[in-house]
């Protein structure tokens, strides 16, 4: 939390505004090579790292669970079957992509 | 003697309010993307707010794209194309180009100079064109052109009523005191048939808009319509001379800008 407090911070500076806009972005890609990548971050710019990523079955049973690296980012191994996954920045700050969006 | 000469011939036209200023396009449809897809792009010189006489390009010196700090050569990717402008047709270039990860994404060309006869001088126009994908990354940051607009709004999402900030810079420093051309898109722009439309039913003042750069390297100017606006800082490059001919170096930015509903 602390760094991404301080990753906020950073965010602030280099953009100069108050980071108040602040809705969750997430994006994931079928990397054809049977995994998954997901990039997240905020519409002000500032940095997802550390931010939960879940991965759910068809059935909504938690199978993965991950963080966003340094890079905002977070590859797994793609699931058989449906799957949907959430990028949970906290209360009202989830994204929510079902595993059909997800492709090359 | 000739050089000075030439010196004043350019002063004179860089000062000469007329409404009918070159500009180099870098044009793509949509700018704020929220989905990964191949884009097209559609580089053509003219004269795109009274939509007049369209010029040939020649083989551009450089085209790249930049996305978090790393640069795409999409030279080899260019295509020749022949636009219809609303009066002639004239040489120009295309290419497509795949957006995927989430950011901003800056297209750069250095075109071929363009001799223009009438006032025996060569132009070239070093222009920057946003791209932006559910998150800004970088457009606040310069590329390291020989002379650039650095956009101080986000170039992709502007709004009518609204002002747009850039700092014009020469050799990577703030250029003082240049006089920067602005107009917007009037025709239509067909993406499939590479044309501009026979007609343009936008205003097109009487004289040439300009800001002049501050001692910052400032202008500003405030949006009075939706459309595609370009910003074309005459002369501010370190390049000078081309071919024995005295060669006007501009910078040239395009912007976004919406109603504001």
């Amino acid at each position: 939390m602390k760094q991404l407090i301080a990753l906020s911070m950073f965010g602030l500076m280099t953009l100069g505004g108050p980071a108040l806009a602040h809705t969750p972005v997430c994006a994931c890609y079928d990397n054809g090579d049977g995994t998954v990548l997901c990039e997240g971050g905020f519409s002000d710019g500032s940095s997802a790292s550390g931010v939960g990523l879940l991965v759910y079955d068809g059935d909504d049973k938690l199978i993965l669970e991950g963080k966003m690296n340094e890079d905002s980012e977070f590859e797994f191994n793609k699931p058989d079957g449906d799957y949907h996954v959430i990028f949970d920045a906290g209360p009202g700050h989830e994204v929510t992509i079902d595993g059909s969006e997800i492709v090359e | 003697m000739k050089s000075l000469l030439s010196g004043v011939a350019i002063a004179a036209i860089a000062m000469t309010s007329q409404a009918n200023a070159h500009f180099q396009l870098l044009y793509t449809p949509h700018v704020m993307l929220d989905k990964a897809q191949e884009i097209p792009l559609k580089l053509m010189f003219g004269h795109p707010m009274e939509n007049g006489h369209a010029m040939d390009m020649g083989k551009p010196v450089a085209f790249d794209v930049y996305f978090k700090g790393k640069k795409k050569d999409l030279l080899p990717t260019l295509k020749p194309i022949m636009w219809t402008g609303a009066h002639n047709e004239a040489h120009a270039f295309e290419t497509s180009y795949k957006v995927k990860r989430n950011g901003d994404y800056i297209f750069a060309l250095t075109p071929a100079p363009y001799y223009e006869g009438s006032e025996d001088i060569y132009i070239q126009q070093i222009t920057k064109s946003y791209v932006n994908k559910a998150m800004p990354t970088d457009w606040n940051e310069p590329l390291g052109l020989p002379t650039e607009i650095v956009p101080l709004n986000k170039p992709y999402q502007n709004f009518v009523g609204g002002t747009f900030t850039g700092q014009l810079l020469s050799g990577g420093k703030p250029a003082a005191g240049v006089e920067c051309e602005i107009e917007y898109i009037n025709p239509a722009i067909d993406v499939e048939k590479n044309a501009f439309s026979k007609d343009a039913s936008g205003p097109v003042p009487d004289s040439a808009m300009v800001a002049v750069t501050d001692p910052s390297g400032l202008f500003t100017f405030g949006l009075p319509r939706a459309g595609t606006w370009g910003f074309a800082c005459l002369g501010a490059g370190p390049v000078t001379e081309h071919e024995g001919k005295a060669l006007s170096q501009d910078a040239v930015l395009w912007i976004d800008v919406k109603p504001f509903q």
